[in-house]
């Protein structure tokens, strides 16, 4: 069974570089939608042994839930939000791929040499699939910090969450359910009020750029 | 006699105090009732007060536990304890708050009408009992806490005239200043607590490191130094004291900066149990500086609060001397001359709390009468005003030390604790000694030229300006309060043992040495004679002395001039036409000679504008202008603030960029150094 885990952890570290990697900005929302529907099948692997060992179908509706909200709901509703906003080819990142590409190793090596000391989590031996998916938050993060558009920063906020999420799984095989519940409402929030502002931002400033934020600063 | 213990009486004190602001609050919409029930409560608290204070300071008990109330949040009790030193302390404020309310009955009226009457005598009686909770509290937390309460109050009555150009600065300037204070305090008690684990003001210091100690000795200088004005953390006295209604200018210069002064003997004497002689040595070096810089900018002045302000800055440092020197001694193990320069400071303070309130209540009956803070305006009020005239006379002597006034009496044991401290064998505390007596000398030489000038200028002559003309006795009950202080003046100036005694008995519970055994009473307990260094005076006997010579003098030109006629007739004017006001002395020009004296001081500059007109000879007008530099503003606040200021824009336009990218780049930074420290911890 560790073995699958093992597979997928890096499978979905691989579709975070894959995102980093990513030129244009409709090719995030695929690549997000790539990396949580491994995120279910983590899920559902890992909600199958449950139910099978112990009678527990939580993770399963969880998983159930995944799909139905990472793989379905939120990139459809990304995509719509951004059909509404004119389509323009412009550079969207600051450094190029290569070199973000190279810094995401750098990342993955950081995480390697902080998490990999964490005693309770790991026992004695490196949990290499907790290692990989806190790579997953700080890539998240760097990515938010790369893209110039809002849509990144959204991307990039949902890559971060998926990444603490498979962490968390990673590290107690199943979580409280109510947890996980709590967790996908505040995403869907935090998706709905980014859709919203993204709108309103491209109302204001005709662009997504959210550089021209600082326009604001009084 | 239960009703008459030190702690029945504090607990009705305060129990008037509360029910005089209550009162204040429902009497809202009628001025005239709410200041005559807001300020007699005020007078029978204080009456309450002083009793108290002056029944436990003559029982002599050690300690005195009124009230120790827990609450649930950790370390805050509200923990009123006095011993003789609180009691000490409360008495002055309470002879002072007693003097003030029977003013402000007259004083107030120029609000009744105009502003929030209520809210003024919240404010008024809130700042009394945050000063009587930070004399009497018996843990640094309470303490701490009304002493920001304090703070705070004050804040609010420095800008209770808020339509006047440049109180807000003036509020702003002293926030700042008390704030950066109160900060050092607050570290100098987290020592402590660290340290001792309890916040105990009575308890043991023992555990407390050397290095720490002295850690804490300097926070407390600079804490309570601030609140106290010392130069060169003074430059808020001179802007807060003349913004401030008059009474309440009185309350802060007569004792709200004393509470600087308690706090450094509770502190640094009774807790910290002085530890070297250096800490002596910085705080008389701290009240040289302060008693002649204090005086020198003063003589500048002609705003009279501001001139009294100054003067507040000079007694101070009159005030540390005496406690410098008794800090000196006690280190050296001199228990005698510490107890005695501990008691010349502690009269000091008192006599500078009844002379000095009584001074702003004058400039505020001037101001009340005159509608001008200006001398150069002033003139000819004797005329006017003949009782407040006299008054502020008797504490214009009284602050410039002259028999047979209280401010001699202190003076004149400060020198003798100086001329005692020089032994052979120490230089340094002897060279330091003498300076200290020829700076002594020379600001009290300073203060009489000021309070001529402050006298002359704006009691005597013709009124310069219509403001002056105008002017009218004030109502009684002004009168009456600055009276009462005028007569403590000179009751204490003439028969000082007996408050000498009452001192000795705080002077006894700390250092346990009796200074009066040493000075011989006797004669209407009035002789006051010290075999300390071999010199003697009495006032009583040089005022006796006087009112003799007086009248034999009288009784003499009685005899051989017999009885002269009066014959009223114009002053010569030299044939040029009429006298004016223009040409009499002004305050610029009296104070000239020192100006060029002291101009490495002042720095003074002038400048003449000229309008020229058709020809040279005919300029339609000129304007000739002195000015004096403010040195610590202009050389020491002034760059530091622009350091400030710039370093804060550029940090803004750096850090605070406003690009989200930056904040998401700071956060990430953040992530990263928190994991890395968590890895290698």
């Amino acid at each position: 069974m560790e073995n699958y885990y093992d597979l997928l952890s890096v499978l979905i570290l691989l579709s975070s570089f894959v995102l980093v990697a990513n030129k244009k900005t409709n090719a995030y929302i695929k690549t997000f939608r790539i990396q949580s529907a491994f995120i279910a099948l983590t899920a559902g692997i890992m909600g199958w042994s449950s139910a099978v060992n112990e009678g527990k179908y939580d993770i399963l509706i969880v998983c159930a839930i995944i799909v139905a909200l990472k793989v379905i709901y939120i990139p459809h509703l990304l995509n719509k939000t951004y059909g509404n906003i004119e389509y323009r080819i412009e550079k969207d990142f600051f450094l190029n791929i290569p070199i973000l590409i190279i810094i995401c190793c750098g990342l993955v090596v950081f995480s390697y040499f902080s998490v990999s000391n964490i005693g309770t989590l790991t026992g004695f031996h490196i949990n290499h699939q907790v290692v990989n998916s806190f790579s997953v938050v700080l890539i998240g993060f760097f990515f938010m910090i790369s893209r110039k558009k809002a849509i990144g920063q959204i991307i990039g906020y949902l890559v971060i969450e998926n990444g603490i999420f498979v962490t968390a799984m990673f590290s107690t095989h199943g979580m409280p359910f109510i947890v996980d519940i709590g967790i996908f409402i505040d995403m869907i929030t935090a998706v709905m009020i980014m859709g919203i502002m993204v709108t309103r931002i491209n109302v204001k400033f005709e662009s997504i750029n959210i550089d021209k934020l600082s326009k604001l600063k009084g | 006699m239960s009703w008459l213990t030190p702690d029945y009486l504090m607990n009705w004190s305060i129990i008037a105090y509360l029910a005089a602001a209550i009162a204040a609050v429902i009497f809202y919409g009628r001025p005239h009732l709410c200041t005559l029930l807001a300020q007699s409560g005020c007078i029978i608290a204080s009456v309450l007060g002083a009793a108290s204070a002056f029944s436990m300071l003559l029982t002599g008990r050690e300690k005195l536990i009124i009230s120790q109330l827990e609450t649930s949040i950790p370390f805050i009790s509200i923990d009123l304890t006095l011993d003789a030193l609180s009691a000490f302390f409360i008495l002055i404020l309470s002879i002072l708050v007693c003097c003030v309310s029977i003013y402000s009955f007259g004083y107030i009226k120029h609000y009744h009408g105009k502003r929030n009457v209520s809210a003024f005598h919240i404010l008024y009686i809130g700042f009394i009992l945050s000063m009587f909770f930070v004399f009497s509290a018996g843990n640094a937390v309470f303490f701490f806490i009304s002493w920001e309460i304090m703070t705070v109050i004050s804040y609010f009555l420095v800008v209770f005239e808020s339509e006047q150009d440049g109180n807000e600065k003036a509020g702003l300037i002293y926030i700042v200043m008390t704030h950066i204070g109160a900060a050092f305090l607050m570290i100098a008690f987290m020592i402590m607590f660290v340290f001792t684990r309890s916040f105990d003001i009575f308890g043991s210091s023992d555990a407390i490191p050397d290095f720490a100690k002295n850690l804490m000795f300097i926070f407390f200088l600079i804490g309570f130094g601030v609140k106290a004005g010392v130069v060169p953390v003074h430059i808020w006295l001179p802007y807060a004291h003349p913004a401030a209604p008059s009474n309440v200018s009185a309350l802060m210069s007569g004792i709200m900066i004393k509470t600087a002064i308690y706090g450094l003997i509770r502190f640094v004497l009774c807790y910290l149990n002085i530890q070297d002689t250096w800490w002596g040595i910085l705080i008389l070096c701290i009240g040289i500086l302060s008693a002649v810089l204090g005086v020198a900018y003063a003589l500048m002045e002609h705003d009279i609060k501001r001139l009294l302000a100054f003067h507040s800055v000079e007694n101070i440092g009159i005030i540390l001397i005496g406690l410098g020197i008794s800090f000196v001694a006690f280190a050296q193990n001199n228990g005698f001359l510490g107890s005695l320069a501990l008691a010349a400071s502690l009269l000091h303070t008192f006599n500078h709390t009844l002379f000095k309130g009584g001074l702003f209540l004058g400039a505020g009956s001037i101001q009340y009468a005159a509608h001008t803070r200006d001398i150069e305006k002033l003139g000819g009020l004797i005329k006017k005003m003949p009782v407040t005239a006299v008054l502020v006379l008797c504490f214009s002597l009284a602050i410039s030390a002259i028999v047979p006034f209280n401010g001699f009496v202190s003076e004149w044991l400060t020198y003798q604790s100086l001329f005692t401290v020089i032994v052979p064998g120490q230089t340094g505390i002897n060279i330091i000694s003498i300076l200290s007596i020829a700076a002594l000398a020379m600001s009290g030489a300073l203060a009489a030229a000021c309070f001529v000038k402050l006298f002359g200028i704006s009691f005597l002559g013709k009124a310069r300006s219509e403001y002056a003309l105008s002017a009218n006795e004030v109502p009684a009950s002004m009168n009456v309060g600055m009276g009462i202080l005028a007569a403590f003046c000179l009751t204490i100036g003439i028969f000082p043992m007996f408050f000498l005694k009452l001192i000795d008995k705080v002077v006894f519970n700390i250092s346990g040495i009796i200074v009066t055994g040493e000075l011989q009473g006797g004669f209407l307990m009035a002789w006051y004679p010290v075999s300390v260094s071999g010199n003697s005076i009495t006032p009583s006997a040089i005022f006796i002395a006087s009112a003799i010579i007086l009248i034999c003098a009288a009784a003499v030109i009685r005899l051989i001039g017999g009885k002269a006629s009066n014959r009223k007739y114009g002053t010569w004017d030299c044939g040029f036409g009429e006298l004016t006001p223009r040409m009499q002395y002004t305050a610029t020009g009296f104070t000239k000679p020192l100006r060029i004296v002291l101009r490495i001081l002042y720095r003074p500059g002038r400048a003449l504008k000229t309008e020229e007109g058709d020809s040279s000879y005919f300029p339609v007008s000129q304007k000739y202008s002195v000015w004096t530099e403010p040195v610590f503003e202009k050389y020491v606040y002034g760059p530091v603030l622009t350091n400030v200021k710039k370093f804060s824009l550029r940090v803004k336009l750096s850090v605070q960029t406003g690009s989200t990218h930056a904040y998401l780049v700071y956060i990430f930074i953040t992530v990263l150094a928190l994991m890395l420290y968590n890895r290698l911890t």
